[in-house]
This record gives C-alpha cells, sequence and structure tokens, in this order.
C-alpha cells in the first residue's frame, strides 16, 4: 500500500466554504428533481430538510459527485465535484441512507478496509478505526461481526467508516432511519458531537425536523427540488427572547389581572385551547411573574413556551 | 512492577499526512476480496477448502518431487516427471473447483449486502471496482495454476544433475508455465465473476457457474463423439483454457485436432464475452 504513489490533492480555491453549489438543476425524464438549487456551507452542521422525493438524496448524490446536474456548479472544498466526483468523495465522507455494510466482517476489519480504501496507509487505518469505533460506542464490540450487530449497531458502524480517513465534511443520509428511540437518541448525539467537538462540517438529510432541530446550526428546507427556506437554528434565540406564551387551567380573566399586577402584559382570552402571550422586561421576570400569577390565581399551567411560532410551526408550510 | 504502564488516549485525533491515491484504493480492494475468498478473519469452514484445493493442486508436484528426493539413488527416478504441458490437465478439476469456491465469493455478497453503493461513495469507480475485483480473483486463482507448476520447476532445478544448464534450457518453460498459469486464471477468473455478478446469491452463482462450465462441456462430448466433428468440442467451455494453455508448449499435439489457434481463440472470445457481462452489469447498475 504505502509503496503506491501518494496523489496530492488538487489546490483548493481560496478561502473556499464546505461546499458552494450554484444554479443546480437536474431533471430525472419529466421529474425536477433539482430546480435551480443554491447553496453555500461553511464548517458547520447543516440540516437538509423535505418531505420524501423532495430532492435531499439527489442533492447529496450530485455533492457526492455520482450524479452529474444538467446546469450549474457544484465545489466541495474547492474541488469541482462535476469534473473530479472521485476526488471529492476520497475527501468526504459519506453515511449512506440503507443498510451496505458486509455482513460477513467484523466492524473493525470494515473501517480498516475503508480507512484504507479512502486513502490511509494501513498502519493509520488500523488507529484510527480503534479511535472512530471508541467515538461511536462499538471498541467492545469491534470484533464481533456485522450480522450479529443490532440496527442501531450498525448505523454507528457507517458513521464510524464514514469518519475513519478524518474528512473535513461528512454527509449523513437519513441516519436516524429505522431506530428506536434509544438509537435515535444516541445517534442524534453522536451527530452533534461531529461538528460540535469533531470539528467535522456535517450535512445531515431527513425528513425529521426535531432530528434537524438537534444537530444542527442551520437547516435547508427543499420542497419539489427547490431550496424554499434557509435558515439558521439558534437554539439560544428562544431563551433569550423574553415573551413566553403559556396554556392555563383556570380562570384566565384573574390569571390576567395577578399577571398584570406583577407588571407583565398579557394578550389574549385564553379561553378553552388558546395562548395567552406574556410579556415582561426580561426572560427571568417573565418567568416568575407566570409563576406567581398562576399561584395567585388558582389555575394550573399547561404549557408554556417561547412566544411567537415554533420552528415546525414556521417550516411547516415550506416543507409541504 | 512494570513502570512503563500507561493511560492510552484514544480520543479522535485528525490526519493531515499523506493520502493513497485510486491504485492504493483498487489494490485495497483487491487484497481484501482476495484474502476474505481464501478465508481470511473468517471461520475454520471458510478457509478449509480453498487451504485443501491448494494442496490436491500441490501433490502431483509434491509427490513426484518426493519420491526423487526419497529415491535419489533409484534408476525408476530418472524418468519421474511430469510434463508441464501435462499438469494442469492433471488438475484441471481442482481449478474448476477452486474457480467455481472462490468467484462467488468475490461479488454476490457486495450486490447481496448492497456494499456497492459503499464502495461507490469512495474514490472507487465502476470501473475501479470490476478491476479491483478481477485483481482479486486472478491472485488466488494462481494458487492452483501457477504456484505447483513453478514448485515442480524450482524441484526440477534443484534436482537437476547440473542447475544452471537446466535453467538455460528450461528457460523457455518458465515463461511458459507463467503465461499459461495467467490464461487458466484469467479465464476462470473473468467467467466466474460474470456470471457471479448476475446474482446477488452465492449458491445460485455456483450452479450456474457449474452449469455454464459443465454443460457445454458435455453436449460438446457427446456430439462430438456422435457426430464425428471436431469443431463441436470446441463446446467443452471447462477444457478450453487448460488446452489453450497447453498450446504453448512446442511440440505438444492436441488429441482433439483441432488446433492451438481455435481453443486460443475460443479462449479469448470466452474472456471478451466475460469482459462485456461485467461492464454491462456495473455500469449502471447502483447495487
Amino acid at each position: 500500500m504505502s509503496s503506491l504513489p501518494a496523489e496530492p490533492f488538487p489546490e483548493a480555491a481560496p478561502a473556499a466554504g464546505v461546499v458552494e453549489i450554484e444554479h443546480v438543476s437536474k431533471r430525472f425524464g419529466q421529474v425536477a428533481a433539482l430546480d435551480d438549487v443554491s447553496v453555500a456551507i461553511a464548517g458547520q452542521a447543516v440540516g437538509l430538510l423535505g418531505a420524501n422525493g423532495a430532492g435531499k438524496s439527489t442533492l447529496m448524490r450530485v455533492l457526492l459527485g455520482l450524479i452529474r446536474p444538467d446546469a450549474g456548479s457544484v465545489r466541495v472544498m474547492g474541488v469541482d465535484a462535476r469534473s473530479a466526483g472521485w476526488e471529492v468523495r476520497r475527501r468526504i465522507g459519506y453515511m449512506p441512507e440503507h443498510s451496505c455494510l458486509p455482513m460477513g466482517m467484523t466492524a473493525r476489519d470494515l473501517v480498516v478496509h475503508m480507512g484504507e480504501v479512502r486513502g490511509l496507509p494501513r498502519r493509520v487505518a488500523v488507529l484510527r478505526a480503534s479511535e472512530v469505533l471508541f467515538q461511536v460506542g462499538l471498541e467492545e464490540e469491534r470484533s464481533r461481526l456485522i450480522r450479529t450487530f443490532s440496527v442501531g449497531m450498525r448505523q454507528r458502524t457507517s458513521l464510524a467508516q464514514a469518519i475513519v480517513h478524518s474528512p473535513a465534511l461528512v454527509i449523513l443520509d437519513e441516519p436516524t432511519n429505522g431506530l428506536d428511540p434509544a438509537g435515535r437518541d444516541e445517534m442524534l448525539t453522536l451527530v452533534r458531537r461531529l461538528s460540535s467537538e469533531l470539528g467535522i462540517a456535517v450535512m445531515m438529510s431527513s425528513h425529521v425536523l426535531e432530528d434537524i432541530a438537534r444537530t444542527c446550526d442551520s437547516v435547508i428546507v427543499l420542497r419539489d427540488g427547490r431550496v424554499v427556506d434557509t435558515r439558521r437554528l439558534d437554539h439560544a434565540e428562544a431563551a433569550e427572547r423574553g415573551d413566553v406564551q403559556v396554556r392555563i387551567e383556570g380562570d384566565p380573566a384573574g390569571f390576567k389581572a395577578e399577571a398584570a399586577r406583577l407588571g407583565l402584559a398579557v394578550d389574549g382570552d385564553g379561553d378553552g385551547e388558546a395562548w395567552l402571550v406574556v410579556r415582561g422586561s426580561d426572560p427571568q421576570a417573565v418567568l416568575r411573574g407566570v409563576r406567581d400569577a398562576a399561584c395567585a390565581a388558582g389555575v394550573g399551567l399547561h404549557e408554556l413556551r417561547a412566544a411567537g411560532p415554533t420552528l415546525e410551526e414556521s417550516l411547516i408550510g415550506a416543507i409541504g | 512492577m512494570s513502570t512503563g504502564a500507561r493511560v492510552a488516549d484514544v480520543a479522535y485525533t485528525r490526519y493531515d499526512g499523506e493520502r493513497s491515491g485510486r491504485p492504493a484504493a483498487i489494490w485495497s480492494l483487491a487484497r481484501w476480496s482476495a484474502l476474505r475468498a481464501l478465508g481470511a478473519r473468517r471461520g475454520w469452514r471458510a478457509k478449509l477448502i480453498p487451504i485443501l484445493l491448494t494442496m490436491i493442486a500441490l501433490t502431483p508436484a509434491l509427490v513426484v518431487l518426493g519420491l526423487r528426493a526419497l529415491f535419489s539413488g533409484a534408476s525408476f527416478t530418472n524418468n519421474l516427471n511430469i510434463a508441464y504441458a501435462r499438469y494442469s490437465t492433471i488438475t484441471a478439476i481442482v481449478i474448476l473447483v477452486f474457480s467455481v469456491v472462490i468467484t462467488p465469493e468475490l461479488v454476490c455478497s457486495d450486490r447481496r449486502d448492497r456494499t456497492l453503493s459503499l464502495y461507490f461513495s469512495t474514490s472507487i469507480s465502476r470501473l475501479d471496482y470490476v478491476l479491483a475485483k478481477l485483481l482479486g480473483a486472478l491472485l488466488p486463482l494462481l494458487l492452483v495454476t501457477l504456484v505447483p507448476l513453478l514448485v515442480l520447476y524450482a524441484g526440477n532445478l534443484l534436482f537437476a544433475v547440473h542447475p544452471l544448464g537446466y535453467l538455460q534450457a528450461h528457460a523457455g518453460d518458465l515463461l511458459r508455465i507463467i503465461g499459461g498459469g495467467l490464461v487458466i486464471a484469467c479465464f476462470y477468473g473473468v467467467v466466474g465473476l460474470a456470471v457471479a455478478s448476475l446474482t446477488g446469491r452465492r449458491a445460485f452463482a455456483v450452479g450456474g457457474y457449474l452449469a455454464f462450465l459443465v454443460i457445454p462441456t458435455i453436449i460438446g462430448g457427446v456430439l462430438g463423439d456422435a457426430l464425428n466433428e471436431r469443431y463441436v468440442r470446441l463446446l467443452a467451455v471447462a477444457a478450453v483454457p487448460i488446452r489453450a494453455a497447453r498450446d504453448l508448449y512446442p511440440g505438444f499435439t492436441d488429441p482433439s485436432n483441432i488446433g492451438a489457434g481455435l481453443w486460443n481463440l475460443t479462449a479469448v472470445g470466452l474472456i471478451a464475452a466475460g469482459l462485456a457481462v461485467l461492464a454491462l452489469r456495473y455500469r449502471q447498475d447502483e447495487g
């Protein structure tokens, strides 16, 4: 292996982002899988959100250089994915949606093998296989055949092979597919760690908004092959906002009166399932005021959350 | 008590060192495929058959050389030898069974487990994949098509009264041994992979491959005898590479009286057909 000539990476374009997609279109017959898609991704965790058939997998395959777009340009870490797809695939990691692991191999053998295929010298591949299997929590099971693994363990093995060669970007296609709640939770925690602790840019596709919200810094929403929304998922934003909305059980008038006495403004009638919006000077004062007003008015707090539409509510129309 | 103990840090580290290119990726896939087909890092049952077949293929050479070593002074050992041209004919059935065992193992599991999509997400292209699998088939097959003859040649060289003279006199044989071994391995490798690539089920691949090799051979033999038509014997697919390799040796007469050129042409045609099947099978199939 090591005696074979090493191929240097082509010169990357200066100051290039991780991914730069400009006006990419791709049709399969009469179906427009991608329609004038333009996206720029820096080093962060990005979610691709959309219903089945929205174009998520096609976009990922275009990024990997596995599908040539009909129009537009795609650069991944400065490399043109149209003309040097193999070079892009050597640099980045990819975790396919469906299980595609060789059942007759051990997790360790597979990860070492994929490390070598992705360009690592054998000695380095062996060393890094241990590292990544430890990171995904499979160090104890590394010598077991993959066919004996649960779905969650197979997904974690798939993730390990995708990051063994220290990629700058890893593409995860529906990584929580088929997982039970515990396995899904573990996978989402791992995915979050990739960008937050291991310094690997992540592009993750999902049709589950919660998965994207938990793991990504920003989201790209696709519908019918078009980008219909892009936004940052600032997890701190809601906490910093002072306004809250509550749903109470009891007399809304009494609650409003007590809240007003504490210096809070309350909008809405609060009848039935309706929300009351409570505004104040700072977040802590609002939360304390809601608690105290509820106690004083003798009403129960059924639900409390930051005011305004949730991420799901704001994106539900875009997702389609 | 040892003072060299330390806590190992298995934290994820970045790798900024040298990375190999596509040739190394192809070689890696070929090496892993060949080793796994031979049973490496698998259970003992997976290792048993390839090892057993390799030993059987070596047996004629080892028996001849062993008898010569044990009875070095005896006169009967003077004529105790196997012509290089005949060796593959003697071990033909072993080569056939070995290829039936090895080649489906190389591609069927990739299709069944959908590992193709994993490989194609790396720098390995479809062409690279086929090249790696061909290499992965060729290397194990050389264990039964080339290694026994090389052992026999080395033994003959050692037992020769004048080893240097033997080497000078039989330098051409060495090239023919290598050429013949490669021809037979290429044929069984390409044809075996082509048949196996049509299914993800190993059992179907083995059955299909055996049927492809054996049924035309039987038909060719029966019709050849019944019609007394020598060219019908070219249907003996299983015999084609052996006879093509045998024709590399000068002075060896073909008992079927067909001629070296036609056997070689048939072998080349079947290899080309096998490559065409592989090219079509992996052209756009994403497993």
